[in-house]
């Protein structure tokens, strides 16, 4: 397996506010708790940002982990397992939420999560192929009407 | 492999405890691995690729002494950095488990 490598849109550049503000703002239950919890940032050997949720005391290991590599957000928990990508960091965060408290997670708010995802995969992947197709189909409807 | 300085913003300097111990020493075994990954010449992607990853983020993880090199991991992260797997498993445990490794081999922490 080869390891994806992006070009890096922003170059080392460590968090901005607005997307630890989005981060920060999904895992408010979890980080509100007072048995310790917390979060760090750190930079991968490429510059890339890395978001670690801590656990509790005393070890405070890393639960999830977010890292921002060419635009794109990656999800990993603390034992490097890839639980979801995507460039929406809203979208991640949601996922991120998810997997902290997947055990009060109720199945309606699972469902919305899975819905979410499926309209971004189709906002991102679908629709500009729609739109392809759409334009091709202008393209050669007159000619095609033009034949019959 | 860098650790960033705490970031500061939303209102005001983020709150920081005293690092517990557990961190300190997750984060020399971090160091550790760094400094055998640079004797071994390779950057954190190329370590990545040779275990298989998709990504190299993990790497990054362990290394800044967030996560610890899973079990299941040791045996292959040790044959890349050209470490005998037992000898790397053990180091490793001096910090991941300092007393166990006490326990085990007889030496202090």
């Amino acid at each position: 397996m080869s390891v994806l490598t992006f070009e890096r849109k922003q170059d080392g550049e460590l968090w901005s506010e607005s997307e630890l503000h989005t981060l920060l703002g999904s895992l408010n239950a979890a980080l509100g708790s007072e048995d310790g919890r917390g979060w760090e940032t750190g930079m991968t050997e490429k510059g890339d940002p890395q978001f670690y949720l801590l656990g509790p005391l005393p070890d405070q290991e890393c639960q999830l982990c977010v890292s921002r590599i060419g635009g794109r957000y990656l999800l990993e928990d603390g034992a490097g397992r890839l639980l979801f990508e995507h460039q929406s960091l809203p979208l991640v965060a949601m996922h991120a939420k998810a997997a902290v408290s997947s055990r009060q997670w109720s199945l309606v708010a699972r469902i919305c999560l899975l819905w979410c995802t499926v309209r971004h995969t189709i906002h991102d992947k679908v629709e500009p192929l729609l739109v392809e197709s759409e334009e091709v189909f202008l393209h050669l409807a007159p000619k095609l009407a033009a034949f019959a | 492999m860098k650790r960033a300085k705490p970031q500061e913003g939303l209102g005001g300097t983020l709150q920081r405890t005293v690092v517990p111990e557990a961190r300190q020493l997750r984060k020399a075994a971090g160091d550790w691995l760094k400094q055998r990954r640079a004797d071994a010449g390779l950057s954190q992607v190329a370590l990545a690729e040779r275990l298989g990853m998709k990504y190299y983020t993990f790497i990054s993880q362990v290394e800044n002494g967030f996560s610890r090199v899973p079990t299941e991991a040791m045996e292959a992260w040790a044959i890349q950095l050209g470490l005998e797997p037992s000898e790397f498993a053990q180091h490793l445990l001096l910090y991941y488990e300092p007393e166990l490794h006490r326990l085990l081999f007889g030496r202090k922490k």
